[in-house]
Parts: C-alpha cells; structure tokens; sequence
C-alpha cells in the first residue's frame, strides 16, 4: 500500500514529477553523452596498441605513451624470434608526415609503417578494399572519417605524403587516433617519410604461442633486452591512457562538466521533490496519525524518489541510445561501454536518493498531533 | 474495553515560560457511548483528544486503554497502537488526493505495508454504501462533496473496526444538514459497534446526538454531564 500511495502521488503531482524526472534524465543523459565521449577519446588514445593483435610491444626504455618512444635497433627482433613460446615478431615504424591533400594544400597525419604481408599491428577494419590492397609499396590507407579533411581522395589517387608519392589503396573504418589522422603503409614507404635512419623501428609487437605462460614470457623477454621497454599490450594501453589522461586535461575537463551535470540534476530533484512533499506534509501528518510510523513515510518518500529514477532512467538512456546511434558513424569520438551503463544508472539511483535527501527530512518531521486543528 | 485518564495534564512553552493549557483531568470512556467534548476555543478540548489519541504526550498523569498504560509509550508502539486500536476523524476529511476514496479508506489498515485483506474490500463496499457513498469508490476525492468526503473519512477511521473513534469538530466544515447525517452516522457507530466515541466540538447542533457531555474551560473539566442533553436545560442553565 505505500508503494501504490507512493505511485498514486508521483502520478498525482505532475508538476513536481516532470520536474524531478527532467533532473534525473539530465543526469543519465548530460553523464552519459560526456561519458561516451570520454571513452571515446581514450579509445583513439590507445587505438594502436588495442587493435596491434600482439601480446607484448618491445619500446624504447622510459617511455611515457605509446607515441612518444625513441627507435629501437632491428637487432632485439632476431633476439626475439628465437625464443620458445614466441609465435611472431613484427617491427612497427611510426612517424608523421604532411598529406598533400586534392587542392594542394596539406595535412598532418600519423604514419604507421608494418612490415608485408604481415598485418600486424595493421588496419582492423575496412570501409574499402581490403588487406591486400597494402601489397605494394607506395600504397596507403585514410581512414573513411578522414576523406573530407584529406580533400576526399579518390581510392587509387596518387597523391604525396612528406613529398613521397603514395597512393590510396583503401579506405579504413573506425581507425582514428588520438593524435590525428592515421595512414597505414609499407615499413619502406613510412621510412622515407619520416626520414628514419635503416634498421631502427620504433616499436616491435610480439605474439605468443597458445597455452604459453604469458607473465613468465614477458619477465623472460625484460630479462633478455634490459635496454628496452617490455609492456603487455593492456599496460602500454594503460600507460598511453593515463598519460593523456592526466597530462592533456582531459580528464579534469571530464570531471569538472560531469560533475556539473550531476549538481544541476540533484539540484532539479531536490528543489522539486522538497516542493512536492511541503505540499504533502499535511498528507504525511495524517499517515503518521492513523497509524503510520517514520519508516513508513520514509517507504513513500523514497519509493517516490525510486519511481521517478526508474522512468528517468528509461528516457535518459533511450535518448543517450538515440544520440550514440546518431554519432556512432559521425567524426565525433562516442563510444559507451556495457559496463558503463549500470555503473551509470546504479550512480544516477544513489544521486536521486541524494536529491530526495532534503525532502525526506521534511516529510519525516510531519506531527501527527498537526492533524487536529 | 475503557479508556482511562488520570490526572492528565498538559504544558506548553511559548519559548520564554511554560504555559499550562490542560489541567488535571480524570475522565473514564466507556464502549456504547458517544461522548462529546465541548468548550470554547482555547479550553484544552483538543489537546485532550491528541493525548487520548497518542499523537501528543501528556506533562502529568496516566492514561490507560483496557488497563494498560499506553500514556508513555515509545513512538514505534504508539504508532502501533492507533493502526490497531483507534479511528479518527478530523476537522477537515484530510483524504489523500492521487489516492482513490477505496484507496484512501485501505490505506488505514496498510500504512504500515502490506496487503489488504479480501474481506477489507467487501468491508469498504458494504461501509461506503452504509454512508451513502455507494459507486464512489473508483472516485477521486476531489469529486466529492465537503458532506461526501467526511463521510469517506469515517468510513476510513471504520475500516479496522477501532476500540476508540476520536472525532476533531467532524461537522464543523459543513452545512447543516451533512453535519446531523455525520452526527447520526456516528451515534449509530457508539451503539452497534461497541466503540468509545469522542467527539470534540463547540458546535451546539451535535450536542443532542450526546450520551455525555463534558464542558472544558480555561483547562479544565467544568461540567460532566450523563444525562440526555436538551437545550432548554442548557438555556436554564
């Protein structure tokens, strides 16, 4: 019965409901959006790494990020290869270069040399043509996302990057970074643009034998190259994460408009919900006389509170769901995690309960005796 | 079943001092009667009634239900106790809106939570028709009438047949005739339910419906009258 007068006030009070559920959906929706572009960001942060297929990435000693290491010597990777449980080992060269964009201006974009017809470390999903495509030497990829800004360059356009002439062999999908526009090509190619010196890469991603013992590896592989950086691929995420995490603003950025967007919804649910139960005080005080103790009026209140978080939740994320929907093919960096979601809507149950908080205490302080005159 | 005050009394503090407004009372109510509690404003008739109905704490003396003390009860059982034992009415019907008149009436027997039991709702039916409310009990208050609504409040006081039915100036917001259908409707609950009724009320048109008339002035217990009331007594008086 105090569920249903709980439900039978929120249906009754529209006025105070729509207000406390806009601060609920503000909530859902203003964290979400800035969640997901969040995640979104720290995805193009580590999209190298996470997407490299490897299980260990040899770099230079006392890197900070995955884009900021010095060369290695070719040298490790011989060293490497011989080990048992190592199933490959693949040199990557990282560089930038200036993309002679369709009307002769240009752009910088981060080149990412792989050796063939290993992909290792390669694109991970085409929009266009396929691995193949990166068979020859002077091809390159751009990723979909990036064609406009690059003066949509047609697929199999010669075009220069660094004033070396590559040409567009296929265009990628969802292969954005951090750092701007990333284009895939031979170990060659990506060489002579970045003008790095023969027989130095900048990173080698290995890969392990099924069933081996991966920690003991890893040990074994900073045990045999002390002059090197041996990272998991999810610690050198981590790492890259972390760094422009702390270092660019970003996450205090976050921070500070997520927090804001929570202060505006439990500021909504207090004010409207503080209303609706000054209004119901006299409702309260009769509960409390016929025979209702604190606990049950607190069982209304809150029940209030839990009913309107529910269908907030509901709106809010079938908006954020729309908005994802709408932004997933777009140039804007969205990305929601499954997990998110329950920690968001489990935050957004804790918030409203803090919004009720106040109007809680009010209807708690509801006198029986105020009943009589 | 008798409801017993002894020595009952009541201060109050304006802030600065403390100020008496009920004085030592000692009345006994009896199941079968309706007694009505009379006086004019300011004479502690209320006060009386929110301590006989455990929603204020007497300063002195003892009230007791079926021999059992019940005037120092902690909040938990006090509420207990009024879920179980009494009904009330009050000034104004004090139903809650959102909440059908079916609604309001169960929510006497549920405050604490749980279910309504089958035979709860056949009650309500059989009470609404019983006072006149018969196919109102889908109805929004709202729709009702002043008369209507207080009616709607006695049957949710009726609902778990209480020990004790206080009533606070139950026709004061009323036209005259609603008042004397209320008046009647409780009189008849005094005699065919068994139940302790207290009405309070300055309003002289209730007087006649009395078993028991007693006068509050100034606090105090002025006149305590058990004879049939009649207003040309009242007059020589």
């Amino acid at each position: 019965m105090r569920s249903l007068t709980a439900l039978r006030m929120v249906i009754h009070d529209r006025s105070s409901t729509a207000g406390a559920l806009l601060g609920v959906i503000a909530i859902v929706f203003l964290v979400g959006q800035q969640l997901s572009i969040l995640f979104g960001l720290l995805n193009y942060m580590s999209v190298l790494v996470d997407h490299s297929r490897a299980d260990a990435w040899i770099v230079s000693p006392n890197i900070r990020n995955a884009d900021a290491g010095n060369l290695i010597s070719v040298r490790y990777l011989d060293r490497v290869v011989g080990l048992d449980g190592v199933k490959w080992a693949e040199p990557v060269l990282i560089g930038n270069g200036l993309f002679r964009t369709t009307d002769g201006s240009f752009e910088s974009v981060r080149v990412v040399g792989i050796r063939r017809p290993s992909i290792a470390a390669g694109p991970w999903r085409y929009f266009q043509s396929d691995e193949k495509a990166l068979l020859d030497l002077e091809s390159v990829t751009v990723d979909r996302l990036d064609l406009s800004k690059l003066g949509a360059p047609l697929l199999e356009q010669v075009t220069e990057i660094g004033d070396r002439r590559v040409r567009l062999a296929a265009v990628t999908e969802g292969v954005r970074g951090f750092q701007g526009t990333i284009v895939f090509g031979s170990l060659d190619k990506v060489r002579e643009i970045a003008r790095t010196p023969p027989g130095r890469y900048s990173a080698i991603l290995v890969g392990y034998n099924p069933g081996v013992d991966k920690a003991a590896l890893t040990a074994q592989l900073k045990q045999i190259l002390p002059k090197c950086s041996v990272f998991t691929t999810s610690e050198l995420s981590r790492l890259t994460r972390n760094y422009y995490f702390t270092n660019t603003g970003i996450g205090s950025s976050f921070g500070f408009s997520t927090l804001i967007a929570v202060l505006i919804g439990v500021v909504i649910i207090s004010l409207t919900m503080y209303t609706s139960v000054l209004g119901r005080a006299l409702d309260f005080a009769v509960m409390r006389a016929i025979g209702g103790r604190k606990w049950d009026i607190a069982v209304v209140v809150i029940s209030e509170a839990l009913l309107i978080t529910a269908v907030g939740l509901f709106v809010g994320f079938l908006m954020l769901a729309t908005l994802l929907n709408v932004t997933g093919n777009s140039s804007i960096p969205s990305y929601f995690p499954a997990y998110v979601a329950p920690v968001l809507a489990a935050g957004t149950v804790l918030v409203s309960l803090l919004g009720s908080v106040v109007a809680l205490r009010v209807a708690l302080r509801a006198d029986p005796a105020s009943v009589f005159h | 079943m008798k409801l017993v005050l002894e020595k009952i009394a009541r201060d109050f503090s304006d802030g600065r001092q403390m100020r008496r407004v009920l004085f030592p009372t000692s009345l006994e109510f009896v199941p079968g009667e309706l007694a009505v509690l009379s006086g004019p404003s300011g004479s502690g008739k209320t006060t009386l009634l929110s301590i006989m109905g455990l929603v204020l704490r007497p300063s002195e003396g003892h009230l007791f239900l079926d021999e059992r003390e019940i005037s120092g009860l902690p909040d938990l059982e006090a509420a207990d106790m009024r879920l179980q034992k009494y009904g009330f009415v009050f000034q104004q019907p004090m139903l809650i809106e959102g909440l059908s008149v079916r609604e309001n009436i169960w929510l006497a027997l549920a405050v604490q939570g749980g279910r309504v039991p089958p035979e709860a709702r056949e009650k309500t039916e059989d009470l609404l028709t019983q006072l006149g409310l018969e196919g109102t009990s889908h109805m929004q208050p709202r729709l009702l009438s002043g008369g209507m609504k207080q009616r709607v409040s006695i049957a949710r006081a009726l609902i778990k047949s209480p020990d004790v039915l206080l009533c606070d100036e139950p026709t004061s917001a009323l036209d005259a005739e609603s008042g004397q259908g209320v008046m009647g409707i409780l009189k008849r609950i005094a005699v065919a339910e068994g139940c302790i009724v207290v009405v309070v009320s300055h309003d002289a048109r209730v007087f006649p419906y009395a078993d028991r008339l007693i006068k509050l002035e100034n606090g105090r217990v002025v006149s305590d009258t058990r004879e049939s009331y009649s207003p040309q007594k009242e007059d020589a008086q």
